[in-house]
């Protein structure tokens, strides 16, 4: 089935997705480009802004389409950019076996969504051009004068951010000594509407992501059983406090600002020389999606490198608009996949950005690495490097799900050395077998599985 | 210094849970805490917070681990088929589908992954082949630690040492052996379970039903205390033709039917149906079908059970057809239900089959699909009603219903859903070629390749068929 540039124009909502478009257009932003063997579907992974590649689908025969990305613009420029691609064979389209994911999105979409026709609310096909989407801006030589005024400007507002911050963590450190006055059992009781009132105060403050973290702390909380409560209370304020006294020592920290304020952009990451790029053999762990109290969507991807040099890690991060609606997976749990990873600069890399990522592989071998360290280092070592650190990625040995007499789970390591309690609960495969390793976040007090290799192959945990 | 500070902090966790300051209770940390009252908060919670954060609560007295899940007689399908077997479970809310796909993987000598599905201790309906795993999830649900030790023959000495689908299993396999021990284990031990156990094992003397059983059958359908036992009980007996004697009941059911000859020069007798113009009336005669047995209402009318099925005028009375497919399914004998189901598909009692096919053998259910497949013209998802999970049919494509099929896909108002139900039937009941030959033909009529309706058709064309035949 062919597709026309003549189509793609009429297809877009408007010009600047036929701009956008075009810069898409490029093989290096794609990866995994395939078509069904009836020539019907076409699909592929675009790098965008976040930490994962979107998934891009198509449907030849009547236009329908579907991306993994936020975009609120139906098709965004991500679909257009991959039937563009088609259209001019800029890349090979290997005939293939449709990906589940493309499979799943056949069942659910209706006919006719998304087909050639242009919405009626938008200009006439006349308004879109390909021709000056094509077109690359002229440079513009900037004055010096200029340039030296802007930067004058930024580093004034970064001052002012940097002012407004260690105000709003004033706030903080003001507002955590009146718990422990008002007593932490109060607390408890009312955690949510206190979070919500400091953590509005430090998004006035310009420190968002900490009150990202407060926005969630009640959630943790409460996950808790009651008894643990205050004791939990304890270990979650005194985090914020040590984070507190980090950043007015180094406020030009990037790690620590990255915990207080804002991430740094994808590009800063991939231009920063200090960033660690590992090319590896990764095994997708698990995908946590997650809707928070600030109205976004989380959606964490746990990486487990499978290459031969002790464990490691890598968590992709991205954020979207729960008002967007659901979002598809861009991973399947058990996939495994070479790819380079840009690590976010850290003392204790974890958080990644998808780089590129090559064809699927099987999932059959090789095993995972060996546990290198004394378990217990493994769970406290990453708080020496970032003692705020809430979720500690750990690949643990041999051991085995048992069961206390309320029926809630513990893993126990092979040896009998070590016992930490598993959050929720689990069943099934999971407690009928011995797991060879496991794969699992620790959050100070409770272990929830993300993987296990056992003898009836890969199993997945609480996910 | 570990132990000073865990000392310390039952007190310093008691003052901050209360609301008073705590700094004074942590002499061990005084030279790190300083003099300001308030610093000293602060301070003292970020290092108690870093302490508690890798002080890992205690391991509780008495922990139980589960015993391994044990293998089954067949092996978990291959792992290329994994996502499909899961994604054509997910499909699916119904029990009855995914029943139907365990009996197909079943059927082609395979069974799931323990992660991808598991049956719990009460799923009667799943194959047999997963009995330990019923056993499993029953031994995960109670208390027991310890797992007992099954023997590999079912005796009454040893009845308590087989978890309760094991036990079922074995007693089925030891009916079908020697029926005559298995239901001396019966005697010996069913009246010490209670009635929901009763009921299932009681229906597997169902299997080599004999006059020897009829002592037994009589002593429970005479002194159970559960009445359900007591009925099953009953219909196994009637099966024998050994029916309640022909009393006024049965007197006044035969009263709501006629014998007619019809036919010029080839006479043949007819079931007329009387006394039925008012509601009453029905609610009578159905009152009276539901607590009857064939053999008795046939002799009544002065026939047998098998002249009463060939002389019943299908399609007049629907409620009378699907009492009469009802009463011969609880007590007619294998070979009246065999001639009952074939009288059923000739005509559009068909719908009533399901109740008489339970009691047919796969090889019966597929050759009675396949028959109202050719003749009758109905739809693959009433053939996978009829033949259930294990038939596999050749050319069901080229039957009324893959015309039909095809047909509504290549219509202009199409939607993407259509036909799930029909191309899933199809899927489960068609033999390996038969649907490789399906996949060819759908995507030569314009199903992508990729399309999840076609979930079932490709796991059935990928996977191997090493079970047994039906």
């Amino acid at each position: 089935m062919a597709i026309d540039l003549k189509a793609i124009e009429q297809l877009a909502t408007d010009q600047s997705s036929l701009k956008a478009a075009a810069g898409l257009a490029k093989p290096a932003k794609w990866s995994g480009v395939g078509v069904s063997y009836d020539g019907a579907l076409v699909w592929g992974e675009c790098a965008g802004s976040g930490a994962n590649p979107y998934r891009v689908m198509a449907d030849l025969r009547d236009l329908g389409n579907k991306c993994t990305c936020p975009s609120r613009k139906f098709p965004c420029k991500h679909v257009l950019g991959l039937l563009w691609l088609k259209a001019e064979a800029v890349v090979p389209f290997a005939p293939a076996d449709t990906p589940a994911w493309v499979s799943d999105w056949l069942g659910r979409r209706r006919a006719g969504a998304g087909t050639s026709k242009a919405p009626p609310s938008v200009a006439p096909s006349a308004a879109k051009d390909l021709r000056a989407a094509r077109q690359t801006e002229p440079e513009v030589v900037e004055d010096p004068k200029d340039a030296a005024r802007r930067e004058a400007a930024a580093a004034k507002r970064s001052e002012d951010t940097e002012r407004a911050i260690l105000d709003a963590l004033d706030a903080l450190e003001q507002w955590i000594g009146d718990q422990l006055r008002m007593g932490l059992s109060a607390f408890v009781d009312d955690v949510t509407a206190r979070c919500r009132r400091i953590a509005a105060r430090l998004v006035d403050g310009k420190a968002a992501v900490l009150a990202g973290r407060i926005d969630e702390l009640p959630g943790r909380l409460l996950a808790l059983p009651p008894g643990d409560r205050p004791r939990g209370a304890v270990v979650e304020l005194g985090k914020l406090v040590l984070l507190a006294r980090a950043f007015r020592t180094t406020p030009r920290d990037a790690e620590i600002r990255r915990a207080v304020a804002a991430s740094e952009t994808r590009e800063a990451v991939l231009t920063n020389p200090q960033t660690l790029r590992v090319n590896a053999r990764w095994e997708v762990l698990a995908e946590q999606v997650q809707t928070r109290r600030d109205g976004l969507v989380s959606q964490t991807t746990w990486l487990l490198s499978l290459n031969n040099d002790g464990p490691r890690f890598a968590m992709l991060l991205d954020f979207f608009p729960a008002s967007v609606g659901r979002r598809g997976s861009v991973f399947t749990p058990g996939e495994r996949f070479q790819g380079e990873l840009a690590f976010y600069p850290s003392r204790q890399p974890l958080r990644a950005l998808l780089v590129a990522r090559e064809a699927v592989e099987d999932a059959t071998s090789p095993e995972w690495p060996t546990p290198e360290m004394v378990l217990a280092d493994t769970l406290t070592s990453p708080l020496l490097a970032e003692p705020w650190t809430i979720e500690i990625p750990v690949l643990l040995p041999a051991g085995r799900i048992a069961l206390d007499d309320a029926g809630h789970p513990w893993w126990r390591s092979a040896d009998g050395a070590s016992t930490l309690p598993v959050a929720g609960s689990a069943e099934g495969l999971l407690c009928g077998t011995d797991l060879k390793r496991t794969a699992a976040i620790w959050s100070g007090n409770r272990l929830t599985i993300l993987a296990a290799q056992t003898s009836w192959g890969r199993v997945s945990g609480h996910g | 210094m570990a132990e000073a500070i865990y000392d310390a902090m039952g007190s310093v966790l008691t003052r901050w849970t209360m609301g008073s300051a705590a700094a004074p209770a942590a002499a061990v940390w005084s030279a790190e805490l300083g003099a300001e009252p308030a610093e000293a908060e602060l301070r003292l919670l970020a290092l108690s917070g870093q302490f508690l954060g890798v002080a890992v609560t205690a391991e509780p007295p008495e922990l139980r681990v589960l015993p391994d899940i044990p293998a089954l007689a067949l092996p978990t399908v291959p792992e290329a088929l994994r996502p499909l077997v899961h994604r054509i479970l997910n499909a699916f809310k119904e029990t009855q589908r995914k029943t139907e796909l365990l009996d197909f993987l079943a059927a082609r000598g395979w069974t799931t992954h323990p992660a991808e599905w598991m049956p719990t201790a009460n799923d009667e309906d799943a194959p047999d082949v997963y009995a330990p795993w019923r056993d499993w999830a029953g031994i995960a649900a109670s208390n027991c630690v310890v797992r007992r030790q099954a023997g590999d023959r079912l005796t009454a000495d040893n009845w308590e040492d087989f978890w309760p689908a094991a036990r079922k299993v074995a007693l089925t396999e030891l009916r079908r052996r020697d029926p005559e021990v298995a239901r001396a284990v019966l005697e010996a031990k069913l009246a010490s379970e209670n009635a929901d156990v009763r009921l299932p094992l009681l229906s597997l003397l169902a299997t080599g039903l004999s006059e020897a059983d009829i002592p037994f059958l009589e002593g429970i359908a005479a002194n159970d205390r559960a009445p359900k036992v007591k009925a099953l009980a009953a219909s196994l007996l009637a099966r024998l033709s050994r029916g309640p004697t022909v009393g006024e009941d049965i007197a006044e059911l035969a009263g709501f039917f006629s014998v007619k000859m019809k036919g010029l020069l080839r006479r043949s007798r007819v079931i007329q149906f009387e006394n039925v113009k008012t509601p009453a009336q029905m609610h009578r005669r159905a009152a009276l079908l539901e607590s009857a047995d064939i053999a008795s209402l046939a002799r009544a009318l002065m026939l047998t059970p098998q002249e009463l099925v060939d002389a019943w005028n299908w399609d007049v009375d629907r409620q009378a057809d699907a009492a009469l497919v009802g009463l011969v399914a609880r007590t007619g004998t294998d070979s009246l239900v065999a001639q009952t189901a074939e009288a059923a598909s000739q005509c559009n009692a068909s719908a009533f089959l399901a109740t008489l096919t339970p009691r047919l053998v796969p090889g019966q259910r597929s050759e009675l699909a396949e028959k109202v497949l050719r003749t009758r013209g109905f739809s693959f998802d009433v053939a996978k009603t009829i033949a259930g999970g294990t038939a596999r049919l050749e050319n069901p494509m080229t039957a009324p219903a893959g015309t039909a099929l095809l047909a509504a896909l290549r219509r202009d108002d199409a939607k993407p859903s259509d036909e799930l139900t029909e191309l899933f039937a199809l899927g489960l009941i068609a033999s390996r070629a038969a649907a490789r030959q399906a996949l060819e033909r759908l995507n030569g009529a314009g199903l992508l390749q990729g399309d999840p309706r076609l979930d079932m058709l490709r796991l059935n064309a990928a996977l191997d068929d090493n079970g047994a035949e039906p």
